[in-house]
């Protein structure tokens, strides 16, 4: 074993051997008095911690050395040293409680300090401090100024109109959205998409299905899977934009946008989307929406989402277009899906049938992609939702 | 020679004891020259025999109290040795996981209630333990453990006056090893013996024994015990004793006069322990098993010790409150 | 709902929560047949006897180290500091000893005791018998911290603390004692960690403690009449746990921060939430906080000197009416 500089005080960073009681090749005893160390505080005396030959001296009498080092090493028969503990596990990341961070402030052009409230405000709405009259001390522009001018909620209840301040919720859904505007020159493409092969599958399980998970399958279970799918020849829908760079995601979490009503929406994530089952995907699926209608999501039910899903088929609408969950670029909506006279091309000439049909609609970030990639994962989607044997896939 | 009243079963055990507590310490003063003990580390060497004979007196459910110079005590309960040097080392498997250190080494499931780094804080605090004894109705006894250099401190005061007045369950030991840290006692008492002449103060009885004789503080124990028990109140002993190395660690104790240290090595107890075994007819082979199994058992845990890795980070924002969590806000 | 005096919630309060658990026990000096110096726990030898209630020796040291030998025994001990300023004397208990034995044990004990105190100024006591300190013990790990401004909070919160297996410091405000405010019939238990907004308004959100909320309802209706400035007025009551989330959600509101607080100047319990709103609601301000506070000197002891060393409702109007525009 290793013998070393013992650390002699708190404060003690080095110590002197002033004396080796040992040469090496003696054969020393456990607790046998083996050299003794100076430090700016104290003279020690420091034995053998256990029996064995003394093989080497690596420090000599009148040598300085930090804490730690090596003196002279001992056989005593035995392994060397001990290994070194092991390292602790990584510190999971606090979770923070601060508010999302806001835009660089406006640089104020009015003689009265522009406070950090009405500073956020003018940047926000693109407004001059110079266009607001202030109607604080020495005409300071306030918060309540900067709002009448937008013509914005104002605090006090006008007679008028019922007011309805926003919930937490509301506020971080308006910001959000404000920013994605603002972040990403959206552009909207759509496909029209014959369900048929979907609507067959589901209607053969649909009754069962119901009667044991207690509630439907629907469509979105199908749309996500066909998605996931298609992410994997499109890659670049399922990536964030930073700084100059496009980040292609290895992982496809899909956020799933769930509506709560008058409260706002939430946008909780399915880990690994890509890795369920149509049927895992809708009782995942399920299982977040109803607990975000109960208020039961957590921190981590919001982080990591690549893809979003938007679906807002339920009211029968023909086509949304869905605002991008940020940092992501790209979003898609599915909307009503409706019995429609189709044609079908056929060796023999068109015929007209009738075909559950819905539009898919994705908006996507211009910086990061163009129609033509776009237009191709869509294709790729309606593809694998018209031509796979969803049968099959239900198992 | 007096009749056995003790008996070889729980001589074996006052034996025992005190050579894990010897082997331990003497073993913690290896790791800390290896670097492998971190901090400050207080050491019983030569104190032993106090904390064996009044942990081989104990209930499983009486409650002890020590200060920092607290590895013995908290050994003696039954606490895990593996335990106790792991946290001597940092480990996940210390006592504490790594959150408290050499001074601060518990094991409340044994009755450990703590060891105290401020000086007579828990004096006091065992004073409670017992009222909590006292209003529960169980015959549980609190026993609290200190220095010579405690008596002067306010909660000395406070607590045994508060323990007598309201005839608690609890047993104060002062343990008299001459030296409060680096000044002789003589210097810092106006008294002769700093614990049991302070005793008539409370209306308690004035004990002193030899603390380096195993036998003696078991039987002493044994009384103060059965009188805590019958509701008759707290005991102040003042047990003589002395400690082999400095007061903390690379504390050569340069303070001490020349032979006062070899003096008291011709009356190491666990020297005389053995001595006595002999006297009673114990074997030599019973003896030399005895001190065989008790080396085994540190090594085991000093290598069951040194195999735990240091604690996860997570743990330094934990057990701050009952919920597991420090949170201070919403 | 009956009204009750301030002090007599507190006894109230013991009462409810001694006759439910057992081992809910109460210690302090003068607490059993002297009710209290300041009558706060009249009737309690009465109802629960003399192993339940217990006179103490003058050591504070002592009873709180006793309280703490029993939270971790089983019991839930009450113990009363008398003044609040002698929690310097046995400082060491609650600070190295009750607030750090689970934490440094990695959990291995329980600490469900209640130090209640009687703390603040305006009774003409001198500057040892008249301090608020609930700032020293918000400053350290491990200790809850209350402080109630009416007598259905003095009842609801000391009950809640009683059941709290956390040990918390619950500061009862001396120049409360005799204020009535209607509590509640039968069993009441508030909430550690919530404030109260006891007053909405727009221009400015004042947040206050113990007795300097009914000062700022004061502040605030003078400023409402004399001046138009509404203001919103929020009670913090328990600064650990610390409700945050009202105050950020008035201030967001108004945009101003005023803090009103008894303690001296520096490091009172207004600076560290200042700063947390500086820090969280930085883009929601519209002008800089503003702490009115007590000076940095100790509390004296004639008339007008004390009245005017501590914030008054006037202090609180001029403040505002000079800083909020």
């Amino acid at each position: 074993m290793d013998v070393i500089m013992p650390q002699l005080g708190e404060t003690v960073t080095e110590g002197t051997v002033t004396v080796w009681h040992k040469k090496v090749g003696d054969k020393i005893k456990a607790d046998e008095l083996l050299f003794e160390v100076g430090t700016d505080k104290v003279e020690t005396e420091i034995p053998a911690a256990v029996a064995g030959t003394l093989t080497e001296i690596l420090v000599a009498e009148g040598e300085t050395v930090d804490v730690g080092v090596t003196l002279a090493v001992i056989d005593d028969g035995k392994e060397t040293s001990a290994p070194a503990p092991v390292a602790a596990a990584a510190p999971s990341a606090a979770p923070t409680q601060k508010k999302p961070s806001k835009p660089a402030m406006a640089k104020p052009t009015h003689a009265a300090p522009i406070s950090p409230v009405v500073a956020r405000l003018l940047t926000e709405h693109n407004l001059n401090a110079a266009d607001i009259t202030g109607t604080g001390r020495d005409g300071r522009i306030k918060k309540k100024d900067v709002l009448a001018h937008i013509g914005g909620a104002a605090p006090i209840v006008d007679g008028d109109a019922e007011v309805v301040p926003f919930t937490y919720t509301r506020k971080l859904t308006a910001e959000h959205m404000v920013r994605s505007k603002a972040t990403s020159p959206h552009v909207l493409q759509a496909v029209e998409v014959d369900f048929l092969a979907v609507d067959i599958a589901r209607r053969s399980i649909k009754d069962n299905w119901k009667a044991e998970q207690g509630f439907s399958l629907t469509y979105l279970p199908f749309i996500g899977n066909a998605v996931c799918e298609a992410i994997a020849d499109f890659p670049r829908v399922n990536a964030s934009v930073v700084g100059e760079a496009l980040h292609i995601h290895k992982k496809i979490n899909l956020a799933i946008a769930v509506d709560l009503g008058d409260e706002g929406l939430v946008v909780p994530v399915i880990r690994d989307a890509d890795e369920l089952s149509v049927p895992d995907l809708a009782k995942a699926i399920n299982e977040i929406a109803a607990k975000a209608r109960d208020g039961k999501l957590s921190g981590d039910d919001f982080t990591g989402a690549t893809y979003t899903l938007s679906n807002n088929g339920s009211t029968g609408t023909f086509i949304t277009a869905p605002i991008i969950n940020q940092p992501q670029v790209a979003i898609l909506s599915t909307d009503g899906v409706r019995k429609k006279p189709v044609v079908i091309e056929g060796d023999n000439g068109d015929e007209i049938v009738i075909r559950p049909v819905g539009v898919l609609a994705q908006s996507f970030d211009h910086r990061a992609i163009d129609g033509a990639y776009s237009g191709a994962f869509l294709g790729r989607v309606r593809q694998i939702l018209e031509e796979t044997d969803w049968a099959a896939e239900l198992g | 020679m007096e009749n056995d009243d003790i008996g070889e079963e729980k001589r074996l055990e006052l034996y025992r004891l005190q050579l894990e507590c010897r082997y331990m310490e003497k073993r913690a003063y290896d790791l800390f020259l290896q670097n492998l003990v971190k901090g400050t580390s207080h050491l019983g060497l030569g104190q032993e025999a106090v904390a064996a004979g009044f942990g081989a007196a104990m209930h499983s459910d009486d409650y002890t109290f020590c200060t920092y110079r607290g590895h013995n005590h908290t050994l003696v309960r039954g606490s895990s040795m593996t335990g106790i040097l792991g946290e001597l080392m940092g480990r996940e498997c210390g006592l504490l996981h790594g959150k408290g250190g050499s001074m601060h080494l518990t094991s409340a499931e044994h009755g450990a209630m703590g060891s105290y780094a401020i000086i007579g804080a828990h004096i006091p605090i065992a004073a409670g333990a017992a009222w909590s004894a006292q209003y529960r109705g169980t015959d549980q006894v609190s026993v609290c453990f200190f220095g010579d250099g405690t008596t002067n401190i306010g909660a000395f005061h406070e607590g045994i006056n508060m323990a007598a007045v309201w005839k608690l369950p609890v047993v104060f030991v002062c343990e008299n090893n001459l030296y409060m840290e680096y000044t002789p006692i003589e210097e810092v008492i106006p008294v002769e013996h700093p614990a049991a002449d302070r005793a008539s103060a409370y209306g308690l009885e004035k004990i002193i024994i030899d603390g380096n004789d195993a036998d003696e503080v078991y039987r002493t124990a044994e009384v103060a015990f059965a009188k805590a028990r019958a509701g008759e109140g707290p005991s102040l002993i003042e047990a003589k004793t002395y400690r082999h190395s400095g007061h903390s660690r690379a504390d050569p104790a340069d303070y001490r006069p020349d032979g006062e240290l070899e003096e008291w090595l011709k009356r190491d107890p666990i020297d005389m322990y053995r001595g006595r075994l002999a006297e009673f007819g114990i074997a030599e082979k019973v003896i030399s098993k005895l001190e065989s199994d008790a080396i085994a058992i540190v090594d085991q845990a000093t290598e069951e010790a040194k195999a735990s890795p240091t604690p996860s980070l997570d743990a330094i924002e934990t057990n701050l409150w009952a919920d597991g969590g420090s949170s201070w806000r919403n | 709902m009956a009204e009750l005096a301030y002090r007599d919630a507190v006894a109230e309060a013991i009462a409810q929560e001694m006759e439910r658990d057992e081992s809910v026990v109460f210690l302090g000096e003068d607490v059993a047949e002297a009710g209290g110096v300041f009558k706060t726990t009249v009737g309690l030898l009465d109802k629960f006897g003399p192993t339940r209630v217990r006179n103490t020796p003058i050591a504070e040291q002592a009873i709180l180290g006793a309280a703490m030998g029993a939270a971790m025994t089983g019991l839930k001990p009450i113990a009363e500091i008398m003044f609040s300023d002698f929690l310097a004397v046995c400082w060491d208990i609650v600070v190295n000893e009750i607030a750090k034995a689970r934490y440094m044990t990695d959990g291995q004990f329980n600490m469900p005791l209640v130090i209640r105190t009687a703390n603040g100024g305006g009774s003409r006591f001198g500057s040892q018998h008249s301090q608020s300190v609930e700032n020293w013990a918000m400053a350290v790990p491990g200790l809850k911290v209350v402080a109630p401004s009416t007598p259905a909070d003095v009842k609801g919160l000391l009950a809640a603390a009683i059941r709290d297996p956390d040990p918390v410091i619950f500061f009862e405000q001396k120049s409360l004692y005799a204020t009535k405010g209607e509590v509640p019939d039968g069993e009441l238990v508030d909430e550690l960690g919530k404030a109260k907004v006891l007053r909405k308004g727009d221009d400015v959100t004042i947040v206050a403690l113990a007795a300097m909320v009914p000062r700022a309802m004061a502040a605030a209706d003078r400023l409402q009449q004399e001046d138009g400035v509404s203001a919103t007025v929020v009670d913090v009551r328990s600064l650990v746990p610390l409700d945050t989330q009202t105050i950020f959600k008035e201030v967001e509101h108004t945009g101003r921060l005023v803090t009103v607080e008894e303690n001296p100047r520096l490091c009172g319990w207004g600076a560290e939430i200042s700063s947390i709103v500086a820090e969280e609601m930085f883009y929601d301000l519209d002008g800089p906080i503003i702490r009115i506070t007590s000076p940095h000197c100790p509390i004296p002891s004639a008339d007008d000197l004390e009245d005017q060393y501590l914030p008054t409702p006037e202090r609180i109007v001029e403040t505002i009416r000079r800083e909020v525009d």
